[in-house]
């Protein structure tokens, strides 16, 4: 604390923003994007199309199809057809170890989809929370990266102390640096409640891989036990080894249809064929924070009722409703737009900052920056930029590959990543300020390219018209911001440079 | 939460931070003309956070405790966005913007 608190903050903000900022803008854009998960998946799959269906119907043929194609799972699930995903989701685990295998078939027939094979909206998802990596180690870099964010937003409150002063304040006529500063503080002031409570409850959510151990020590090592304590799953009960005839779906969802108001969501089979089968109902949650859902679990054989799952205690409650707020699933159209609005609103925060760095370390005109300077300036166009093209390039890959191609799903994804790394990759070799407007014209015409190639690919009519003028926006916003940017990057004037210091320190 | 709740909400909280923001002697001079005297700054930092308030209330009122507060937190979000790109693009409209609020938020009010 040599030179007083408020500096020592301003260090911290400085060095804790920067080191975390690259990966974090990429989990907040991914992040936003997925408020939206599953409108870009009815988006990727344009065979599909909504329509009415029989919930229960739908859960009998997917059960049909899991009895042929994976009799020996230990378990399967079956989500029911939604209105915004229309088509039957089957999940099932070979072995309780093994990875989740999963299909998708359709409504009407109960096979697979002719739909193109496609990650959809669940790419952006996933990578949201692991980077496509490893899953582990994915979700160990982002859960210490938000850690460090969240000491970034602290002691960020600390070091832009003018913040309620210019609170309504957006200078964008001064220097440079000052705009920069400015567009920080008011993307990072009028959303504080969101980034606060985003990058807390998604820490959160990953509590229990960074600190499993409350849970080893109180369960001995049994955590299936904790969630069912938690009144977040049905206990689970062993198979018997021997076979058990089922009875028939049906029956069994209409009378847990008949206890609980919700909309069916999902039915489970633990140990199918087992004598004892179980078989779990799973239902929408209710109207609340909490991300929830009532479940009735039967024995499948007898019929009878094994576990209502029971309301949840007050820590439980605060844990889902952590969740809850995070995924926001209970928001309707127009506060989903407000989160979206907030989640863009985080990704800028975090894309001015890493820019106001290099901008404050601009050398002088006519010399050359230094490493540092440098490597910050390729990684900030390389990501700000970078990531964006990599997600207009996904969703021109869906409609450009061939729909018979082989891996169809991977090489999307494929595709993003090709995307991003030639869009860093780029820039490098372009003089700096220039880079900035070329790449932002690039990806602005990418997005605008997507619906266009979508509607000559595709033949849906304006079916996608939101969808359509979100590209629209997202093109204008790039196209706007690579406008400015390009004017705002370049060497200071010397006015602006002697007022450097003062400006650090507001 | 249905559209017209939020739009309430927007409305209000609109109205409030701009009254909020013209009880600033910066905004005020940019905006209207001059500073604004002791009692008008006064007078219009009440109104501000007595819209605040009443987009708080407008908030839980129609969605509840539960909704009520997430909602009333991102209308401020999103109403001081458009406020602060007015003050730097377009301050002329802020004083119509904010009287138009008002009409707007009644007949959110009316649909909620």
């Amino acid at each position: 604390m040599r030179n007083g608190f408020r500096q020592s903050m301003a260090w911290l903000h400085t060095w804790a923003g920067l080191v975390t900022g690259w990966v974090m803008f990429a989990v907040f854009v991914s992040g936003t994007a997925t408020y939206y998960r599953t409108d870009i998946s009815l988006w990727m799959r344009p065979e599909l199309h909504a329509g009415a269906v029989d919930p229960v119907q739908a859960a009998e043929r997917g059960v049909a199809y899991l009895k042929e194609r994976a009799p020996k799972a230990v378990s399967w699930f079956v989500s029911v057809p939604q209105e915004d995903r229309p088509v039957i989701g089957v999940y099932w685990l070979d072995t309780l170890e093994s990875p989740i295998s999963q299909a998708m078939l359709d409504v009407e027939t109960g096979a697979p989809t002719t739909a193109r094979a496609t990650q959809g909206g669940d790419f952006l998802y996933r990578f949201h929370y692991q980077l496509q990596m490893m899953p582990l180690v994915g979700r160990w870099i982002v859960g210490l990266c938000a850690m460090v964010l969240l000491v970034a937003l602290i002691s960020g409150i600390v070091t832009h102390r003018r913040i309620f002063a210019d609170f309504f304040t957006f200078r964008r006529d001064r220097s440079a640096q000052r705009g920069w500063l400015d567009a920080h503080n008011v993307t990072g002031v009028l959303a504080l409640p969101f980034h606060l409570m985003i990058t807390y409850t998604g820490i959160v959510t990953l509590g229990f891989m960074f600190m499993p151990w409350g849970i080893t020590t109180a369960y001995k090592g049994d955590g299936m036990t904790f969630y069912v304590e938690g009144a977040q799953s049905p206990s689970w009960r062993p198979a018997a080894g021997r076979a058990g005839a089922a009875q028939p779906l049906a029956p069994l969802i209409a009378r847990a249809q008949a206890e609980v108001s919700e909309p069916l969501e999902m039915v489970i089979v633990h140990n199918p064929g087992d004598a004892n089968a179980t078989v779990v109902v799973v239902f929408e949650e209710p109207k609340g924070l909490a991300h929830h859902h009532p479940q009735i679990a039967f024995d499948a054989v007898s019929g009878a009722v094994v576990e209502r799952l029971p309301a949840m205690k007050p820590a439980a409650h605060v844990f889902t409703s952590f969740l809850g707020l995070h995924e926001a699933h209970f928001a309707g159209p127009a506060l989903r737009v407000l989160f979206f609005l907030c989640g863009l609103m985080g990704s800028a925060t975090i894309a001015t900052g890493l820019v106001l760095w290099s901008v404050a370390r601009q050398p002088k005109r006519g010399a050359a920056p230094g490493f540092g300077l440098r490597l910050v300036q390729g990684l900030n166009i390389g990501t700000i930029l970078g990531l964006p093209i990599g997600i207009a390039a996904f969703f021109l890959a869906n409609r450009l590959l061939p729909v018979a191609l082989d891996h169809r799903a991977t090489w999307e994804g494929a595709v993003f990543f090709g995307a991003w790394l030639l869009a860093a990759l780029l820039p490098l070799a372009r003089p700096h300020p220039r880079a900035w407007r070329e790449m932002g014209l690039l990806a602005a015409s990418l997005f605008l390219a997507v619906p266009v190639v979508s509607a000559i690919t595709t033949h849906r009519g304006f079916d996608f018209l939101w969808f359509d003028a979100a590209m629209v926006g997202l093109a204008a916003v790039l196209g706007f911001g690579a406008h400015k940017v390009s004017g705002y990057t370049g060497a200071r004037p010397a006015a602006a440079a002697q007022s450097q210091n003062k400006l650090a320190r507001a | 939460m249905t559209p017209s709740s939020v739009a309430l909400n927007l409305a209000l909280s609109f109205a409030g931070l701009a009254a909020l923001c013209l009880a600033m002697d910066r905004h005020h001079r940019a905006i209207l003309s001059g500073a604004p005297s002791r009692l008008r700054a006064q007078a219009l930092r009440w109104t501000g956070w007595a819209g605040i308030l009443a987009s708080f209330a407008a908030a839980v009122v129609t969605s509840d405790w539960n909704f009520g507060p997430v909602q009333w937190l991102g209308s401020l979000t999103g109403a001081a966005l458009l406020l602060v790109g007015l003050v730097s693009y377009r301050p002329g409209w802020i004083r119509p913007a904010a009287f138009l609020a008002l009409p707007l938020a009644a007949a959110a009010a009316l649909l909620a």
